[in-house]
């Protein structure tokens, strides 16, 4: 069977051929016309100042200058009016920048005075743009969903550890969460960061790792409570980061909690969770 | 000139001399291998009036009493038969015909032709598996249901998938049937390759409009398979060797004549590669393991001639992908597939009156189980049929071709079964619906010649469908006509209503084997068309048949799924529908050669698919095209122009070569045409690039085309026959567009910290599935 010799060659020669190939090219698109939206982010947590990220949307291909004033200056939307009803009083968010050093966050209107800890009242947004156009939103602070035990697990044949963070879900009560890991410092990058809702964990929950800390490695694990609206933004969020270059998901708008005639997206919410820290040790 | 065979004379008894015609009736076999033929035509030469077979090889036509008649026999590809009677009664008469070198092929032609053009169905294409072996395909497996989408009208999905889009309908309203049994995902390898084998298939046969009412249950295609039933004469057997797959079958009399068997199976063996690979680096630190996979499948038939005037049938198929990736600390297993089995009876109660009555299960499950050290994790869903229906065809006259009969499906739906916990049993949670339904049908039709011009196909289907809680109730009227302007020209039209019972729920435009099936509920409504036909047909110069023909349909309850839909492991899907409406229209057109040296066939759609109105199901759900204002918007399959030219060219006994060539607009894709920047809240990623999606499938990816090359080197050792295929797919090396995805491309890391960066610029990247691909294909016969 001569010819069989041969076809083997033939095959082996082929699939070579196609891992040498590259599929993957750059090319010039034209994307539709796209007109700029007004984006809000305001995190009311409690003990810390109101304040309220005010940007805006751009083409998608805009070019990106060095990150300076001008750059902000083009990104950032200036001379709203920005006000916070809670309780009977109202909290002006004055237009100007603020960098909070200690989670390295800017915001471009910003209120000195502390979000109080309340999970019964409703936070009340409204903005009203330059051009007279509005954003309304209402928010609540959630109670915190509490992490009952954060366990080490040393894996037998190795040195390297999981770590599992237990927590329980009150089953009569739709929640929603987000899990966060990180290693060494809120600074990094967070080694986990992803939403869920309860459908799938009844009473007993857990959130694991895989084996890849050390002695000594300091891990921090944070529980957030989320309210529905956050927890669609998030997900939209992630849906249309995620699916731009996979073929088999669906992409997804932004689902915002926002109103009002600006046609603006983001999100209005209270933060409220549970952080625990641990150095590892066998 | 036809060769004439036999003359036959037949005095019979007594009693038949009363009647004014007498009834012949059989089935037109295969000489080689007692395969009936399914559309095989019985002409009286004498009257001028014919009949064909059904898709059980059984036909029956009506003659005149004592009087002399000639009977021709022909199928294309084969040599025709032709006998002159002289009857006195009713009389069964079972035909072979043989393959061989025809004297006459023109004529042979033209008149399978007039078959073609006699018949009141239209919208139809049929694909044989000679021409599916030799067109080339990817990886040279041969693929009868990738063949049929080079036919006009039937578009496939994207680069490399099995997707069907029949006139502007969406996957799942294709009712895809293998020996009658329901094959729900015809997919292996995502799509690459469909469930048929090709040596197991006797005959595929696609509907696109113009529904005969024996048909119901999806809105836009009926795509019937129908595997071969061994070999009855002698013991045979065929297979062959590919790049990634072999394949054998074996076939032959059980008892001669009278009963057969064949077992065909297919598997892949890249796996046995990527295994070796993979031992070869296993201390390797650095080196992720190639994940297994593999795919196979199994056909078996039995057939068995009870008597005279009853057969018996028992065919089967099973076929699983398998998909798996283990590690020290864990294990990720994925495996899905389709079980089907058929118990078919025929009986002949009369030359006139011949029934098939069929029991059919089908099972289609995926499951997906992960495994972590103290933890696991297991998902699937599945959809399982139990159907009886049974069939009459009656022929009262040469006039008339009546056609009733019932059926009745049981559905059991497992939706999204999720099971997960941990081996300390501290955590513990499971989702996951159950449904089960009835689905009924009932119908009536009749083709009637109301003169030697026109003929009508009339009847009507009802159809229903229940749970627990709701019933549905489908009346499913069905018309069908032709005018034979003369003995070239035909003009040809249809109507038919259909009602789909069962929706597949998928997130994707593309075909994937975690796509759920779904039953029709209280709020989810079952999916309803409208669809009309008109066209002509043409033979030109007796060798060429022309087609040009248009459709409208509209179709009601299409289901979307709403912005940011949860589908997994979710107990309330139906909140995560939109429903709307569709509608599509196009102009079909192709011109036909079916036998000489060149054979083949061009094809050319020009089409449009818009969806509207949508809605969504739960009152605070969104729908980005309609809360946005933006209207109507055209589905990812919306192909504006396809156009297949397939040539063959059998060049001598030892060498045939085949080209196709492909052109079609380009699908739509959803991209963001906007961004933003999200920093989030402290401990989160600050988000540089966040795409802003507004209108659905708002950009056009650029045209698709391909040439694919096919060459066959037969040789005819004493044992049988071989052949090496050779097929060289996308000739000219061009990179269609699977994909295209917007990249940012951040600076080099500084150093500094910074967890606030910007890209310099972001780039748009298209990624291909596949370059120029050739491949070689070892196929024996013995």
């Amino acid at each position: 069977m001569d010819h069989l010799r041969y076809f083997f060659l033939l095959a082996l020669v082929s699939m070579l051929g196609v891992l040498a190939c590259d599929l993957e090219q750059e090319v010039d698109i034209d994307l539709p016309e796209y007109e700029s939206r007004v984006v809000v982010e305001c995190y009311l947590e409690p003990g810390q100042p109101f304040s309220l990220l005010l940007s805006r949307s751009l083409p998608y291909f805009s070019p990106f200058p060095p990150l300076n004033q001008e750059f902000l200056e083009n990104i950032l939307v200036d001379s709203a009016r920005v006000e916070v009803f809670y309780d009977g009083r109202t909290y002006e968010l004055s237009n100007q920048l603020f960098f909070n050093p200690f989670t390295r966050k800017l915001f471009n209107y910003h209120s000195p005075e502390k979000v109080p800890f309340d999970t019964l009242s409703t936070f009340q947004l409204s903005i009203t743009m330059p051009d007279g156009q509005t954003v309304l939103a209402s928010a609540q602070i959630l109670p915190v969903v509490k992490i009952d035990s954060l366990v080490v697990q040393f894996n037998e044949s190795d040195t390297l550890a999981r770590v599992l963070t237990y927590f329980t879900d009150d089953p009569d009560v739709k929640n929603y969460y987000r899990r966060m890991f990180h290693r060494s410092s809120l600074d990094s990058a967070a080694v986990q960061d992803f939403s869920v809702d309860d459908r799938i964990l009844e009473g007993t929950a857990v959130f694991g790792t895989g084996y890849n800390y050390a002695v000594g490695d300091t891990i921090i694990s944070t529980l957030f409570h989320l309210s529905p609206d956050y927890y669609e933004f998030l997900e939209s969020l992630e849906d249309a980061v995620s699916s731009n270059g996979n073929p088999f998901a669906q992409p997804s708008p932004i689902i915002s909690n926002l109103r009002g005639t600006a046609n603006a997206m983001g999100i209005f919410t209270g933060i409220s969770y549970d952080r625990q820290a641990i150095i590892l040790r066998k | 000139m036809y060769r004439s065979i036999t003359f036959l004379l037949l005095f019979l008894v007594n009693w038949g001399l009363a009647q004014q015609s007498v009834t012949i009736s059989g089935r037109i076999l295969d000489e080689d291998n007692g395969e009936t033929l399914l559309g095989a035509t019985v002409l009286n030469a004498t009257q001028g009036v014919g009949a064909t077979t059904n898709e059980y090889g059984f036909y029956s036509i009506s003659v005149p009493a004592q009087d002399s008649v000639r009977l021709v026999f022909s199928y294309v590809g084969y040599q025709p038969r032709d006998f002159s009677l002289f009857l006195f009664r009713d009389t069964t008469l079972n035909v072979s015909l043989s393959t061989g070198v025809q004297l006459d092929e023109v004529v042979v032609q033209a008149n399978s032709y007039k078959e073609q053009l006699n018949s009141t169905e239209m919208s139809v294409e049929a694909i044989t598996t000679r021409e599916a072996k030799l067109v080339p395909v990817l990886l040279g497996e041969s693929d009868i249901l990738k063949t049929v989408q080079l036919k006009p009208g039937i578009p496939s999905g994207s680069e490399g998938t099995t997707g069907i889009f029949v006139r502007g309908g969406s996957n799942d309203q294709n009712l895809i049937v293998l020996d009658e049994a329901i094959v729900y995902n015809a997919n292996h390898l995502f799509g690459f390759f469909s469930t048929f084998n090709t040596d197991a298939v006797k005959d595929l046969k696609i509907y696109k409009g113009g529904f005969p009412p024996q048909y119901g249950g999806r809105l836009s295609s009926v795509i019937d398979v129908k595997l071969k039933e061994g070999n009855n004469k002698q013991f045979a057997g065929s297979g062959g060797i590919g790049l990634i797959a072999s394949r054998l079958t074996l076939e032959g009399p059980i008892q001669k004549e009278k009963s057969s068997f064949i077992v065909s199976g297919r598997r892949t063996y890249v796996d046995i590669f990527t295994r070796a690979v993979n031992r070869s680096k296993e201390d390797n630190p650095d080196f992720n393991p190639i994940p297994d996979y593999y795919f196979y499948d199994l056909n078996t038939k039995i057939n068995y001639e009870l008597g005279e005037k009853d057969r018996l049938f028992l065919s089967g198929y099973f076929g699983r992908d398998v998909f798996g990736v283990n590690g020290d600390f864990f294990d990720f297993d994925f495996d899905w597939g389709n079980a089907t089995g058929t118990a078919r009876w025929n009986h002949i109660f009369s030359p006139r009156l011949f029934a098939n009555t069929t029991f059919t299960y089908s099972d289609y499950q995926y499951n997906i189980q992960n495994r972590v050290t103290g933890f696991s994790f297991r998902v699937g869903s599945n959809i399982r049929d139990a159907n009886l229906k049974t069939d009459f065809y009656f022929a009262p006259n040469n006039r008339h071709s009546i056609r009733f009969g019932a059926n009745a499906t049981y559905h059991q739906f497992t939706v999204g079964r999720l099971k997960a916990g941990s081996d300390d049993g501290l955590v513990n949670f499971s989702a996951g619906q159950d449904f089960s339904g009835m689905e009924y049908g009932l119908y009536f039709s009749d083709d009637i010649d109301l003169s030697k011009k026109l003929a009508i196909n009339g009847g009507l289907r009802l159809s229903g469908f229940g749970n627990d809680n709701t019933f549905y109730f489908g009346i499913e009227p069905r018309l069908a006509a032709r005018y034979s302007i003369n003995d070239r020209w035909v003009a040809k039209a249809s109507y038919a209503r259909m009602y789909q019972y069962l929706h597949l729920i998928s997130s994707a435009g593309l075909a994937l084997p975690t796509d759920v099936w779904y039953p029709s509920s209280d709020r989810v409504k079952p999916q309803q068309s409208h669809q009309v036909a008109a066209g002509v047909s043409y033979i030109l110069g007796g060798q060429f048949l022309l087609n040009l023909e248009g459709y409208y349909k509209n179709m009601d309850n299409q289901l979307q799924f709403v912005d940011g839909a949860q589908l997994f492991a979710n107990d309330d899907l139906e909140e995560e529908f939109a429903v709307g409406e569709g509608e599509a229209y196009g102009l079909e057109f192709s011109i036909e050669k079916k036998q000489g040296k060149w054979t083949g066939w061009i094809g050319y759609t020009l089409a449009l698919i818009r969806l509207k109105n949508f809605s969504t199901l739960d009152p605070n759900g969104r729908f980005a095209q309609e809360s946005e204002g933006f209207g109507p918007f055209f589905p990812v399959y919306d192909r504006r122009h396809d156009l297949s030219v397939v040539l063959m060219f059998e060049a001598s006994r030892r060498l045939a070569a085949t080209a196709t060539f492909v052109y079609g607009s380009g699908d739509l894709r959803w991209l963001a045409p906007g961004r933003f920047t999200i920093q989030d809240i402290y401990g989160a990623d600050f988000e540089a690039v966040v795409p802003d999606y507004r209108e659905r499938n708002n950009y056009r990816l650029p045209p698709y085309h391909r040439l694919d090359l096919g060459i066959v080197f037969r040789f005819f050792p004493k044992w049988g026959e071989t052949d090496l295929t050779l097929s060289v797919v996308n000739v000219y090396d061009r990179r269609n567009t699977f994909f295209i995805y917007l990249e940012p491309e951040f600076p080099e890391d500084d150093g500094t910290g910074n967890t606030i960066e910007f890209p310099d610029r972001i780039a748009a990247k298209q990624v291909s599935l596949f370059p120029i691909l050739p491949s070689l294909t070892w196929n024996f016969k013995f």
